[in-house]
């Protein structure tokens, strides 16, 4: 019950999911783990609603993720598209064609080497199923986290999940090179060309077919290429199919997609881009988060964080643990008849994490996603409210200093530490949580605690970017022990998370520029981007339609803006 | 050259250049696609980036795996995806025919032709032939009953193409009564109607044409049923899940219980009505979800529940066991109710199949494709559809034309001896060079059968001139009348190649400049 279906479509969003994967991978591993630390024993986290249970042909019984995954041809490196469960073992030569009984040419395209990660996992597994019991390691665990740190290409190339043969799916027959895919235009008529559509929403249903009563869809999309395209019809269908389900889109934005514009027509290009795939998405879902700064390692993140904004790996990672927190608490066990849960608190369903944000008073679907990592401790010498100001925001283009006492929030807080390094308990959290609430100047209306004991685990395959400054256990040292490179995995183990969402008027920039752009380059007379529009399948009509369900939420945001605004 | 000025990153190709690195990307992808053709072609097997494995004998789904980076390249692709799109077969043909209207082209050109004569040649010659084609077309009579011999010709002739002769042979027969079943007078064909689901389970041999449906799920209650017979069916499009999840909580029910016991009242009503204690049993599938408190009141009624069933086999199953789809309990009547004669679940590892077979009078089927591996399946789907588009064709157009490079033959005759006399001047060669190109299909089907090209197309010429309409014996070499060994394409089909190919050989002729603006441009530089 309470399945949660998680779709990702790009290449960003994949390599977001499967550091996300990673973390629940993670998850389950140290809950049967008998030598790991007792608070991950009882998480009191349903990851059934994530995963799904399932058994291969041979009868193994597998346990993977409820995942629908969209890319390029080819973005799946040396993972096979079916997976690795399934594969029976072959019971013929494949080289036996029995369906031919002419001629066979081999194309052989250029293997993708598994690199060293890959391999460890690989023999592993051999080793497992072999029950040789303690192999000899060939591999350094610091030589793994080595080769990723420099040496990722493919989202597969540091993920350690098992996918089920329907999770991904590669867009095939594009005739574009990837650079090239690179707006909302180029991307539109995909879904619906050849059996593209026809196939991904048959893989959806194959996933939600399963579900006992699904609670909501989770959606992930790289923004800034033709992958919007693919996502606003593929969002279209599913609005139509399963229109009683709850969708929370983010739309993640990759740092390489910040680049300047090289030309007039370029930025207009990209403008419209923006501004159509964001009036497209939001007609389709009931909550929308954009996530992707331009620079993360200019923001607040740095002090804790040391990031490479160029690689998509490492800054994948810090959107990934947010997307962690914020969604934990859809996962929560329901609380016993009349004990209160030590372990978790706040829980929440789908449908009412989403209606808390977007369905009241001024309808904003657009929220924006805030978070510490690690979380600072609770208490300690620090004063209380630094708590909330150690939180970032990971939405780009907004005003932060907005004022607004119409705000919403719903915020995470799992594993978080007091100032000596001892867990906290879910009471001291809640309780430091209002107190900080109640201290700043600037309360939100309407704010949503969810509380957990359990931290985030780290797993081996993500990126070193911890500053020396974070302990073993994620605690924040005043002091660095040592001058040294960043930490990896092997030394910073878990952290505490704070994540938050919040409904405000500060994402009003946003929503700003997209509405300018679409009107000073696609609607009004003589404006240059009409052809292109056109080119997109977009009739005046429809463009027009958009700018005002735009300047409706603008003026929603904005009610002063509304009065002014009445003259044109 | 201005452009140069523009952009100093823009790549510019002179016209002689330009035009060659056209008629190459054509000749390449034509080098690449011929060995497909026809009946001894040669099946690709693709190895990719992870080591796994595609079987392809299909043009379209080559092209589509290819990873075309080449600009022309790209375009002929198009346009071949495109042909597959609208008629259903046809690629590999449309490509190597736009690939050998270059090579004829490049001939007159390098002797310094100009491209612009020879476009216009091509388009003399592309209206004759088309007009030729409708005198040479073979007239098939469809009316109430159509006649399955021409009907299993044209089948088999396609699927032989992608399958060894039995199992195309077996095979034609199920595609030719898949259309047959779902065809309704005076309406046009919906292909969709056919389903086609697939087991990975036994062997090629047993795949089998279903009349009713398979659906690709099964019951989720352990208590359901797993076969019953003489069933009433009743298609529905009714959230049956707890409504509180959902976003307009509380409007109608304001708990679950009180949605179940209306949907339970509903059921005796019907039960009721409709069956009066003989045994009968029902059969419930459902577009949206049904919950488990839900399915434990349908199993406790002796009721099988399918849920979350494919929006496209709502309308299958109404043409297939009658009855209608209802939207709402409220509009719930006996009348709205399908039968079928049995409906079985059969179940693979985690993979369910329910069967609703044994019905009165459909008009949707299920094409149950078996086989040990995802090859074998994958390439009896292609050959499938390729199949069953064939049929479809012919009974849309009411004609067939004689394979086996019959067809080709003739045409060029006919453009040489005729044509070629009633055009002025240098266009003549146009059309010459375009007669010639046609003869680019019996060549490759001669060549693919590893028969000596030279000796298989004179001796198809001389028969011709004769006056008798031959094609060529892939076995022998020797002439054929395709009539007597079954040989048929489609109408549609040639008459789309022989008017795709030669506007796209044309446009990449006339090309003047190749611009292509830098790529580099876009990187931070």
């Amino acid at each position: 019950m309470w399945e949660v279906v998680t779709i990702q479509v790009g290449g960003f969003a994949n390599f977001i999911g499967s550091h996300f994967w990673n973390f629940q991978d993670d998850l389950l591993g140290l809950a049967e783990d008998s030598h790991a630390d007792p608070v991950y024993r009882n998480q009191s986290l349903n990851m059934d609603v994530l995963y799904r249970a399932g058994e291969t042909q041979q009868g193994a019984s597998t346990y993977t993720p409820r995942l629908l995954s969209i890319d390029f041809q080819g973005s799946l490196g040396s993972l096979s598209s079916r997976g690795s469960l399934y594969n029976s073992a072959p019971s013929s030569d494949p080289l036996h064609i029995s369906t031919w009984t002419g001629d066979v040419s081999r194309q052989v395209s250029e293997p993708h080497k598994k690199n060293l990660f890959l391999q460890s996992l690989y023999e592993e597994e051999l080793e497992k199923s072999t029950s040789s019991v303690n192999g000899t390691h060939k591999f350094k665990d610091e030589e793994l986290v080595e080769c990723l740190q420099s040496g990722v290409q493919f989202w597969t190339d540091f993920s350690k999940v098992h996918y089920h043969p329907q999770s991904l799916y590669e867009v095939s027959g594009l005739y574009v090179d990837p650079e090239d895919f690179n707006n909302y235009g180029i991307g539109k008529g995909v879904f619906s060309s050849g059996l593209h559509g026809e196939e991904i929403t048959e893989r959806l249903r194959f996933f939600v077919e399963e579900c006992d009563c699904i609670q909501g869809i989770q959606f992930i999309v790289d923004d800034s290429g033709g992958f919007t395209g693919v996502a606003s019809d593929f969002l279209e269908n599913i609005a139509d199919e399963y229109s009683n389900t709850p969708v929370l889109l983010y739309t993640a934005r990759s740092p390489g997609s910040y680049t300047r514009p090289v030309s007039r027509n370029n930025s207009i290009l990209r403008s419209l881009h923006d501004a159509i795939s964001f009036s497209k998405f939001s007609s389709y879902c009931n909550l929308i988060v954009p996530i992707g700064l331009p620079s993360i390692s200019k923001s607040k993140a740095t002090t804790t964080l040391n990031i490479n904004d160029e690689n998509l790996f490492h800054c994948s990672g810090v959107y990934a643990a947010a997307l962690h927190s914020t969604t934990l608490p859809l996962r929560f066990e329901p609380p016993g008849p009349a004990v209160e849960s030590q372990y978790v608190t706040g829980a929440l369903d789908f449908n009412r994490f989403v209606t808390t944000l977007a369905g009241q008073g001024r309808q904003n679907i657009l929220a924006t996603l805030d978070v510490a990592m690690p979380a600072p401790p609770l208490t300690g010498n620090l004063d209380q409210h630094s708590f909330l100001e150690s939180m970032y925001s990971l939405t780009p283009e907004l005003n932060e200093d907005a004022e607004d006492f119409q705000a919403v929030e719903s915020m995470t807080v799992h594993g978080a530490l007091h100032a000596g390094g001892n867990r906290a308990s879910i009471l001291e959290v809640k309780d430091s949580i209002s107190s900080a609430y109640e201290s700043t100047s600037t309360r939100p209306l309407f704010s949503h605690l969810s509380a957990a004991l359990c931290p985030l685990p780290i797993p081996l395959p993500f990126p070193s970017m911890f500053r020396n400054r974070v302990s073993q256990s994620g605690l924040l040292l005043d002091k660095p022990i040592s001058w040294s490179q960043s930490k990896s995995s092997l030394d910073v183990h878990s952290i505490p998370m704070a994540a938050r969402l919040r409904s405000s008027n500060a994402v009003l920039p946003y929503i700003e520029k997209r509405l300018g752009n679409l009107r000073k380059l696609g609607i009004q007379r003589g404006s240059p981007g009409t052809s292109l529009l056109r080119s997109w399948g977009l009739e005046k009509e429809e463009v027009e339609d958009m700018g005002e369900v735009l300047s409706k939420m603008v003026q929603a945001l904005n009610p002063r803006l509304e009065e002014s605004s009445d003259s044109d | 050259m201005s452009l140069r000025v523009l952009n100093p990153n823009a790549e510019v190709l002179n016209k002689s250049a330009a035009l060659h690195m056209n008629i190459n990307a054509a000749k390449g992808l034509h080098d690449v696609l011929k060995s497909n053709l026809g009946p001894k072609g040669t099946i690709k097997m693709l190895v990719g980036g992870a080591g796994d494995i595609k079987l392809t004998k299909d043009g379209n789904t080559l092209l589509k795996e290819m990873q075309i980076q080449n600009p022309t390249a790209i375009m002929i692709a198009r346009t071949a995806v495109a042909q597959d799109d609208t008629s259903g077969d046809g690629t590999t043909s449309t490509v190597i025919f736009i690939g050998e209207l270059m090579r004829q082209a490049e001939r007159y050109i390098d002797e310094g032709m100009h491209p612009r004569v020879l476009v216009d040649g091509f388009e003399i010659a592309k209206r004759a032939t088309l007009q030729f084609l409708e005198t040479f077309k073979t007239r098939v009579v469809m009316g109430d009953e159509p006649d399955h011999e021409f009907l299993k010709m044209v089948a088999r002739t396609a699927l032989r193409t992608k399958l060894y002769e039995a199992l195309a042979d077996q095979l034609t027969e199920i595609v030719v009564n898949a259309v047959l079943c779902i065809r309704k007078p005076e309406e046009p064909i919906d292909l969709f109607m056919v389903e086609i689901m697939h087991m990975r389970h036994k062997f090629d041999v047993d795949t089998r044409l279903v009349e009713g449906l398979v659906l690709d799920h099964g019951s989720r209650h352990p208590d359901m049923k797993r076969r019953a017979e003489n069933c009433y069916i009743l298609t529905c499009n009714v959230s049956l899940e707890y409504e509180k999840s959902e976003i307009n909580a509380g409007f109608f029910y304001s708990n679950a219980e009180q949605r179940e016991a209306m949907v339970a009242a509903e059921r005796r009503q019907v039960d009721e009505r409709v069956c009066a204690g003989n045994e009968n049993n029902f059969v419930v599938i459902n577009q949206k979800g049904i919950d488990p408190p839900s399915l434990d009141v349908l199993a406790r009624a002796g009721i099988i529940a399918l849920r979350r069933a494919k929006r496209r086999n709502m309308e299958r199953l109404v043409l297939a066991c009658g009855g209608e789809a209802v939207n709402s309990v409220d509009d719930l009547t006996p009348d709205c109710l399908g039968w079928a004669g049995l409906v079985n679940e059969h179940i693979l590892g985690e993979e369910k199949y329910t069967f609703v077979e044994n019905v009165k009078n459909p008009f949707s089927c299920t094409i149950l494709i078996k086989g040990p591996n995802d090859h074998t399946i994958a390439q009896i789907k292609d050959a499938v559809r390729d199949g069953l588009r064939s049929v479809k064709n012919t009974i849309e157009d009411e004609a067939l034309i004689l394979g086996a490079g019959a067809f080709e033959i003739a045409a060029r005759r006919h453009l040489v001896n005729e044509v070629k006399k009633t055009v002025q001047g240098r266009a003549q060669l146009g059309v010459e060079a375009f007669a010639d190109a046609l003869l680019v299909i019996p060549k490759t089907l001669a060549e693919n059968s590893g028969l000596d090209t030279q000796d298989a197309i004179i001796a198809l010429k001389g028969e011709h001139d004769n006056g008798n309409i031959v094609g060529l014996n892939l076995q022998t070499g020797e002439p054929i009348d395709p009539h007597m060994v079954g040989i048929y394409d489609n109408y549609s089909v040639k008459r789309q190649i022989i008017n795709s190919g030669p506007v796209i050989a044309s446009q990449l002729l006339l090309v003047d400049e190749v611009i292509r603006a830098g790529r580099n441009m876009r990187k931070p530089s």
